[in-house]
């Protein structure tokens, strides 16, 4: 029997359609599970938390939601070596779960994505992915190549990865910073990261590589028809680009 | 017997011969309930008086037309996938006169409103669009000033409000997720006092699962059902306030007539309705299912029951409030948003409401929000609602709901005959980088970047990157929905009808230019006051632009808006402002005509006008003259079309771009600035009379012209694998004019 992935629906999640249906684009076998059926998780064998605005971003985007019954059963699954992938607003519960870089005790964040800078405004901007660790590192990346580029859209106000000088330091000496912004061609420098994020962080994984979370959304640019930049005779339905992060994080439930 | 006599016409804009009326029919004086209930339903903004009966001038009827106007968003077919017939459901509205008030709420409300009108057809939300009209930001400067009166700060107030109006926007078509993928920003002094917001929403539904915004056949008895945020003050009076005439005095006093946005709650209602329109689906039931939108619950409930030939009875104390001992009327026709209404049969209510207050716990998603029963469909055509215990309302429905209008002296609008102005010898070295720095013309990205354009997943052309946007809506399926707008304001300052008409043709020209089949069309007109005839007649000249150039495209609208009372303090109209969406649509998505010039050595073609007039262009704006609009020639629009279309079908067509603000030069920069930000370094040279002038039409880059029939097309160029582009002989660098076009808006929106 194949693993199953449960992608959690936190009132305001907003990504959670597209990003089932590429995972089962990607082989997996995904469904949604409703806030209000939470105890349901505990049959799941893999999470995916979407994005969205979960409980509206009060207080801190994934603030609250990280304290919502769902990551009781995500943060046990977490601790019990289940693979969690979180993509933007997934990624902001992850961290104020204190999941990822995971460097301090559940729900006790030790670094948060905050309000975007120089301008604190949301924005949407196509980006690149850049693996800045070993695939290994993360069970979830373990199928994609060395410095594997990806595409995505940041869509987001609050992607900023924020921490004290130590903890940037332990994210660095830890080996968690999983991805950084890059430009197409793999080039990094602060033009290529649309919000200011330290270290040009895109995405963060914790100490066991089970858990991974992203800012940018890999499930935008997804499918042939989503590339600006196709190439002539494409089929315009088969998933490419950002699929091969999801593609790998199927295999690695294989 | 109706408890209480008015105790006054305080506050209501009804007019006295409408009172006489109202009374006459009544036998009686209206309760205060009653008075509030007629001044919503008979306002312009619900009751379209003095627009309605010129309206039906628009040809609204075709092969493509699934639903026209009249409910609260149209159908066209989109195509037929594995069997199923597939509607694009489209609606248009505008929020102007909140949006000048309070701009982020104003717009945020609009986005939910219309988002509304198309999920209440039974469809799935697929995109958005907005028009916006601000102020000038001429000479403006980022930084508030101090003293507060003079010039520069009022400049200053109108980056203010574009900026909120658009935040506004993006915070609630963000949430809900739905991806924002076309439209059009516009800055003009014409709306420094009388901003125009206007959004549009895409859906997509099966044809066979349409849900109506009526009680369908055999309801007598069914429950009237009410879902969402609980009613509060918000919004009271939101009606009346919209048809009349923005007074800057009584600017706070307005601030009450706007209603509070909650798009987390939007979010989850969607999600909710959603499960409903599933459980329909499973027990094929009809039900009616509506938007609470102007006039408040009263509108709603007496239209949704009317419409299906019945009346209603409801009983305010079942609804859920926000504030205690809220006045009857308030509660009866304030404007509370995130609020619908559905009828159903009364076996199905108990799972309705598990669905919305249990399985997507409403109730704690946003205080007291909740589905419950409010009242009941009657056979007998009365519109009865009662206040504890009281009959508060007791009117037939038809005398409240029914068409009423108001025949208004018009001044016939004059068409600028004037001879064809005088070309101006253009030199391009110094006017088009004026014309591509040009607020009408450069990057609008700093602001359209605050909009998620590809939540979904579904998107293939996001907003900003070509001339409309497309997505692929259905999953696993090839079929593509492309959408546009277009409606220029410096054309309406010259000719409200050839405006209306640019319109269509620059909305239609764009679902084209990305390669789709144009299929129908919105609008939204936004004009002045109706009671001054010279505005009035501004009004109906651009209704018949509209029509004429509908029936002549064989393009029908689907549905619209009208917003009057657009006008300045000093009683002074906007720019005439006929905005119309035109829905596109491919067969294969796959055959987009994806941005950028593709490659060196392709042939560039101009298919379209000749004509070099520079009326209400942006250069005749530079250079500070005047002149009539271009010509209109329907036959050549029509064959243009189809020579774009053919050059698609024997796959040469490398991109295009349709001509518009800033003319046949600045669609040339803009497709060679997408061929650089993609990589590409593609330049080009081109000979052409005057390439800024802004005749309609199509400039195209082909692999090979061979096959295309020439009659009516211009080789003006070729691609090159310079960095630049050469125009009747003069040289510019790319990336300069890149950065010329991309900073103006930067540096205010940074």
């Amino acid at each position: 029997m194949s693993a199953r992935i449960a992608v959690p629906v936190f009132p305001g999640t907003n990504s959670e359609d597209e990003t089932v249906r590429l995972l089962r684009d990607c082989g997996g076998d995904a469904e949604l599970v409703h806030w209000s059926e939470a105890d349901a998780l505990r049959r799941f064998d893999a999470y995916l938390l979407s994005g969205g605005f979960a409980y509206e971003d009060r207080i801190r985007a994934g603030a609250v939601a990280a304290h919502d019954r769902m990551m009781d059963f995500v943060i046990a699954a977490a601790g019990a070596g289940k693979l969690v992938f979180g993509i933007c607003n997934g990624a902001q519960i992850l961290l104020e779960a204190g999941l990822v870089p995971g460097t301090g005790p559940a729900r006790r964040p030790t670094a948060a994505f905050a309000k975007n800078a120089p301008s604190a405004h949301f924005v949407c901007r196509h980006v690149y992915l850049k693996l800045a660790v070993a695939p290994a590192r993360c069970a979830i990346t373990a199928a994609l190549v060395s410095d594997a580029l990806v595409p995505a859209w940041a869509a987001h106000a609050e992607g900023r990865l924020a921490a004290t000088p130590e903890q940037l330091e332990e994210i660095v000496s830890g080996d968690h910073l999983a991805f950084v912004y890059a430009h197409a061609d793999g080039a990094i420098d602060a033009a290529a990261v649309p919000n200011g994020s330290a270290l040009g962080c895109a995405g963060l994984v914790n100490r066991d590589g089970n858990v991974l979370a992203i800012m940018p959304h890999p499930e935008r640019d997804a499918w042939n028809f989503n590339h600006l930049d196709r190439r002539e005779g494409d089929d315009v339905l088969a998933p490419s680009g950002g699929a091969a992060i999801f593609r790998s994080f199927v295999q690695a439930l294989a | 017997m109706v408890s209480s006599g008015a105790s006054g016409t305080a506050n209501v804009a009804l007019r006295d011969d409408e009172l006489s009326r109202i009374e006459e029919r009544l036998g009686r004086e209206p309760s205060v309930v009653e008075l509030h209930a007629f001044d919503a339903q008979w306002s312009e903004h619900c009751s379209y008086k003095s627009s309605r009966h010129h309206l039906k001038r628009l040809p609204t009827t075709g092969a493509r037309v699934v639903l026209g106007p009249g409910e609260d968003a149209g159908i066209l077919h989109a195509g037929v996938v594995e069997g199923e017939r597939y509607g694009v459901v489209v609606a248009h509205e505008s929020h102007n006169h909140p949006s000048q008030v309070v701009p982020f709420e104003g717009a945020a409300t609009g986005v939910g409103g219309i988002v509304r009108d198309v999920l209440c057809m039974g469809a799935e939300v697929i995109g958005l669009a907005d028009a916006l009209r601000f102020g000038s930001i001429d000479d403006c400067h980022p930084e508030p000033l101090d003293s507060a009166r003079d010039e520069l700060s009022r400049r200053t107030h109108q980056v203010y409000v574009a900026e909120s109006a658009v935040d506004g926007i993006g915070a609630y078509g963000n949430a809900i997720g739905v991806p924002n993928v076309a439209g059009d920003v516009y800055f003009d002094a014409g709306f420094d006092e009388n901003c125009l917001v206007n959004v549009v929403a895409l859906g997509i539904v099966k044809e066979s699962e349409i849900v109506h915004s009526f009680a369908p056949k055999d309801a007598d008895g069914w429950p009237i059902v009410l879902v969402g945020k609980a009613t509060d003050p918000s919004g009271f009076g939101g009606a009346s306030f919209s048809s009349l005439s923005l007074d800057s005095d009584d600017a706070e006093l307005n601030k009450g007539a706007v209603q509070v946005p909650d798009p987390f709650l939007e979010n989850v209602l969607m999600r909710a309705s959603y499960r409903v329109f599933k459980l329909l689906r499973e027990l094929k039931i009809s039900a009616a299912f509506k938007d609470l939108g102007a006039g408040g619950i009263v509108g709603c409930s007496a239209e949704i029951t009317a419409h299906g030939g019945y009346g209603a009875q409801i009983d305010l104390d079942a609804v859920n409030v926000a504030v205690a001992d809220m006045p009857p009327e308030v509660i009866a026709v304030g404007e509370t948003q995130e609020r619908l209404l559905w009828v159903v049969p009364p076996e199905i209510v108990p799972e309705v409401l598990r669905i919305y207050n249990e399985l997507f716990t409403l109730p704690e998603v946003a205080f007291n929000a909740r589905a419950g029963v409010i009242g009941r469909v009657t056979a007998e055509r009365r519109y009865v609602m009662r206040h504890r215990g009281e009959v508060v309302m007791d009117v037939e429905s038809d005398f409240l709901t029914g068409a009423i209008h108001d025949e208004l002296p018009y001044t016939e609008v004059i068409r600028h005959a004037g001879a064809v102005d005088e070309l101006p010898a253009v030199d391009v070295e110094t006017l088009f980088p004026q014309v591509l720095a040009h607020r009408d013309v450069c990057s609008r990205e700093p602001l359209y970047r605050r909009y998620d354009a590809v939540v979904r997943g579904a998107t293939v052309l996001p907003r900003g990157r070509a001339d409309a946007g497309v997505l692929a809506p259905i999953p696993g399926s090839r079929l593509g929905v492309a959408l546009a707008m277009g409606g220029n304001p410096r054309y309406g300052r010259i000719d409200p009808r050839y405006a209306a008409e640019h319109a269509v043709l620059e909305a239609m020209r764009r679902v084209v230019a990305v390669g789709a089949q144009p299929i129908g069309l919105t609008d939204c007109l936004n004009f002045g006051n109706p009671r001054k005839p010279e505005q009035y007649g501004a009004l109906l000249a651009a209704v018949e632009g509209l029509a004429h150039a509908g029936t002549e495209l064989d393009l029908p609208f689907v549905s619209g808006n009208v917003s009057l009372y657009n006008e300045s303090g000093d009683g002074l109209p906007v720019p005439a402002s006929a905005i119309v969406a035109a829905v596109g649509v491919f067969e294969d998505v796959g055959d987009v005509v994806t941005p950028g010039l593709k490659a060196p050595g392709s042939t560039l073609l101009w298919i379209g006008s000749r004509e070099l007039v520079v009326g209400g262009s942006v250069l005749a704006d530079v250079l500070g003259i005047e002149g009539p609009l271009p010509e209109l020639s329907y036959g050549g629009e029509r064959a243009a079309v189809g020579i774009v279309h053919d050059a698609i079908a024997r796959g040469v067509l490398r991109s295009c771009r349709a001509v518009h603000d800033g003319g046949m030069l600045t669609a040339l920069a803009r497709l060679a600035f997408d061929a650089m930000l993609a990589g590409r370094s593609i330049g080009a040279e081109i000979d052409f009379g005057n390439p800024l002038c802004e005749a309609g039409g199509f400039l195209c880059e082909v692999s090979d012209a061979s096959g295309i029939d020439l009659t009516g097309v211009l080789r003006v160029g070729e691609s090159n694998d310079t960095p630049e582009l050469i125009v009747n002989g003069v040289r510019f660098e790319l990336p300069r004019l890149y950065e010329i076009w991309s900073q103006p808006l930067a540096e205010l929106y940074p």
